[in-house]
């Protein structure tokens, strides 16, 4: 199948390195210390945070830093085909924990000693990258619950079919089988927190591909912190106003 | 769970008393409510719905299916209902499944009718394509994304609004089949029929608080219920559903009256509802 056509194009008409249309919007459940939404194309994911707060099970607190949870769900519309999937299937359970992880790592923890943060991801609509997704729109949240964090970290995939490197596969090029390089990112501290990929590529060209996976990562946090801007400066002008 | 000290619950408890609630309202009047339609692009049909702080997502999915063998001229319609962790904490790995189980129940009970599929809200009749072989199959998907009370009510409308935005593809049927075999057919992707939604029910939930019952209650409200009835009724005022929640006991007399002013906060309810409707299918036209 082709991926990319001779003038360069792909399925859903975008350029290999380009992304798909990102869309973010902050506090969308009003009950949660913060809530976000965020949309690359037809990937649709929301986060809520709660916390920190007192912790529920007295036997996982820690007296050095907070305890950080997360939960990934999938709505049972959020794919094509209509199905019933049991709650916590390997696959939630592999991404929760991920996003955990990542999440952990740019949080400040030790600030928040003997308390708890949750973290609940729900996807809406998936068509590919829901990882990355998922971690962009709980690092929003995050943000809006106020919780003190090193950097903010996103989160961005790439791939590798007809000798092109993508960025930022939908569902799609992910199922092609090419291989499906997902990145998280510190674009301040200029790390990596996240690298995760599937399928065999030469290591020159596995470069290639992580080099644009952090590039995308790096556009996603421009425009994350754009969002961010806006909306304090909303809040601003409501507090005056 | 709410916490609420003593002096909280007096006050919400002597509001209702006085008809002036926490939040201003009075006991008969609902939220502010709005309604957006086509928000899952892969569905046929879906709406979100904003009821205060309450929000919630229906979905409609139609799939080709047989219809059951003891009602060969009715299409199928499921309901059912998740309680996403992002609405409350406590609803994380399993603990929502008690609520979205009787969520699920309740709304099957208000819209769809008995066993024998009469007297449903949703006419279940314009759903066959062709008799005892083949009909329509209704995956109707509700979740629950923030609680802040109310939620049979939020999410019966969202079914409506969900409903109404559906469209299914028109089946043209090749040729007579012979009496055992499925019809050939052919789906067309690009010529919709319209759901009739307008004998769709509306759901009101009247909770009792003290001595007087509120509509739309929020969560503190409800934390202070003694009892919820649920009632479906639709434009003719017929009642199509009932449920009675919450274990205290309640003198018929006084459930004959909830109902009655069920009927009545319905109408405005189901005008307030069509024309969400009419403005978010006018919107996304746009």
């Amino acid at each position: 199948m082709e991926f990319v056509t001779p003038e360069g194009l792909r399925q859903d008409g975008r350029r290999p390195r380009e992304l798909r249309e990102m869309r973010a919007e902050i506090g969308a459940v009003s009950k949660a210390n913060g809530s976000a939404v965020f949309e690359m194309g037809n990937t649709k994911v929301l986060a809520a945070v709660y916390g920190p707060r007192e912790v529920q099970n007295k036997s996982q607190q820690m007296s050095n830093q907070a305890l950080v949870r997360c939960e990934y769900t999938m709505a049972n519309f959020s794919t094509g085909d209509r199905m019933r999937k049991p709650k916590g299937d390997r696959r939630s359970t592999e991404i929760s924990l991920v996003i955990r992880q990542t999440m952990e790592e740019c949080i400040l923890t030790h600030l928040m000693p003997r308390s708890q943060i949750d973290i609940f991801v729900q996807v809406l609509q998936a068509d590919g990258g829901t990882r990355s997704a998922c971690i962009n729109a709980a690092t929003l949240a995050l943000a809006d619950a106020g919780i003190p964090m090193r950097d903010i970290v996103t989160s961005c995939s790439a791939g590798y079919l007809n000798s092109n490197a993508l960025l930022d596969l939908n569902y799609v090029e992910d199922s092609a089988g090419g291989p499906d390089v997902t990145v998280g990112f510190l674009p301040k501290l200029d790390k990596v927190t996240l690298l995760q990929m599937d399928a065999k590529l030469p290591i020159d060209v596995f470069e290639d591909v992580m080099e644009l996976a952090i590039e995308g990562c790096k556009a996603i946090a421009t425009y994350i912190r754009n969002v961010m801007l806006e909306h304090t400066k909303q809040l601003e002008y409501h507090r005056d106003g | 769970m709410v916490g609420l000290s003593t002096g909280e619950k007096l006050f919400i408890q002597a509001g209702i008393a006085q008809d002036l609630r926490t939040d201003g309202r009075g006991r008969l009047t609902y939220r502010p409510i709005s309604i957006e339609t086509d928000v899952i692009s892969q569905a046929n049909g879906s709406a979100r719905v904003r009821m205060g702080g309450t929000e919630v997502i229906a979905t409609v999915k139609a799939e080709l299916g047989r219809p059951n063998p003891m009602q060969p001229d009715k299409g199928k319609v499921s309901i059912s209902v998740d309680c996403s962790p992002t609405a409350e904490p406590a609803f994380e790995g399993r603990g929502g499944e008690e609520l979205s189980t009787e969520l699920s129940i309740a709304l099957e009970r208000c819209l769809l009718g008995g066993k024998s599929g009469s007297g449903a809200g949703i006419d279940l009749s314009s759903l066959i394509v062709v008799e005892g072989k083949l009909c329509w199959d209704l995956y109707i998907e509700g979740l629950v994304v923030s609680s802040e009370g109310n939620l049979l009510d939020a999410l019966g409308a969202a079914i409506k609004a969900a409903l109404s935005n559906t469209g299914i593809p028109k089946v043209h049927v090749a040729a007579e089949a012979l009496d055992n075999e499925q019809p050939e057919v052919d789906v067309s992707d690009e010529e919709f029929l319209q759901f009739d939604t307008s004998g769709v029910p509306a759901i009101v939930t009247l909770t009792k608080v003290g001595k007087h019952y509120i509509v739309d209650a929020t969560l503190e409200e409800e934390s202070q219920m003694s009892s919820a009835v649920s009632i479906s009724i639709d434009r003719h005022g017929h009642i199509c559903g009932l449920t009675k929640r919450g274990g205290v006991g309640v003198d018929p007399s006084i459930i004959l009256d909830m109902i009655s002013v069920g009927k009545h906060v319905s109408e405005e309810l189901l005008n307030k509802l069509d024309s969400e409707i009419v403005a978010a299918e006018a919107d996304e036209e746009e």
